[in-house]
């Protein structure tokens, strides 16, 4: 199976997100809520690592 | 009318839910089992639906590694660097095992998602660690 990387990124990011929000939260609100903030932060931090790491040719 | 309503504003809040800490034995058994089965452990203290939600994280994230031709590390005495992998590999239980007897995680270096499936690989054990971490502290009553 090939999955692009930006789809490998979404689907590492779900599972550990969810994973993440159920130990660390007890509340279903919470949960989501966190859930949601750790997704999207995944997400962000690939996003900016990959365009600081464009310029430098590794 | 106002007595009512000092009532609302000066009732007591619920007195918080009280937790019962199972004995250290029971507590390990049930840990044991949820290192072997992913999820196994809440779905034995009676959280069928976290458990299941987890079940279904780890089992999803080592299938998706497997596929896509993640590496299963054995215990290597030769590459101590390995063991750390192999640490993060067992994590998963009897999983790991089946997949080890079935040959699956040998790993093709030359497949483009090679790396990202023996992260998920090392991922999914990892999370299995800290789900049963998080029984134990359910079973304890440290957590409700």
């Amino acid at each position: 199976m090939i999955l692009s990387h930006f789809i490998a990124l979404l689907l590492f990011a779900l599972i550990v997100s969810t994973v993440f929000a159920l130990i660390t939260k007890n509340e279903p609100r919470e949960q989501f809520r966190y859930g949601v903030f750790v997704f999207l932060s995944f997400l962000a931090v690939a996003f900016a690592v990959g365009w600081i790491m464009y310029p430098v040719p590794l | 009318m106002a007595q009512v309503n000092d009532q609302e504003h000066f009732s007591t809040p619920p007195a918080p839910e009280e937790l019962k800490p199972m004995n250290m034995a029971a507590t390990l058994a049930i840990c044991s089992g949820g290192w072997l089965v992913p999820g196994l452990a809440h779905v034995l203290i009676g959280r069928w639906v976290r458990g299941l939600i987890f079940a279904t994280c780890v089992l999803l994230m080592f299938a998706f590694g497997l596929a896509m031709h993640g590496k299963l590390y054995d215990l290597e005495f030769d590459e101590p660097l390995h063991v750390f992998a192999f640490i993060a590999n067992i994590g998963t239980g009897i999983p790991y095992w089946i997949a080890e007897r079935l040959n699956l995680g040998i790993g093709t270096m030359t497949f483009p998602s090679y790396d990202y499936g023996t992260t998920y690989l090392w991922v999914c054990g990892l999370l299995n660690y800290l789900i049963v971490l998080d029984a134990f502290d359910i079973a304890q009553g440290r957590k409700p």
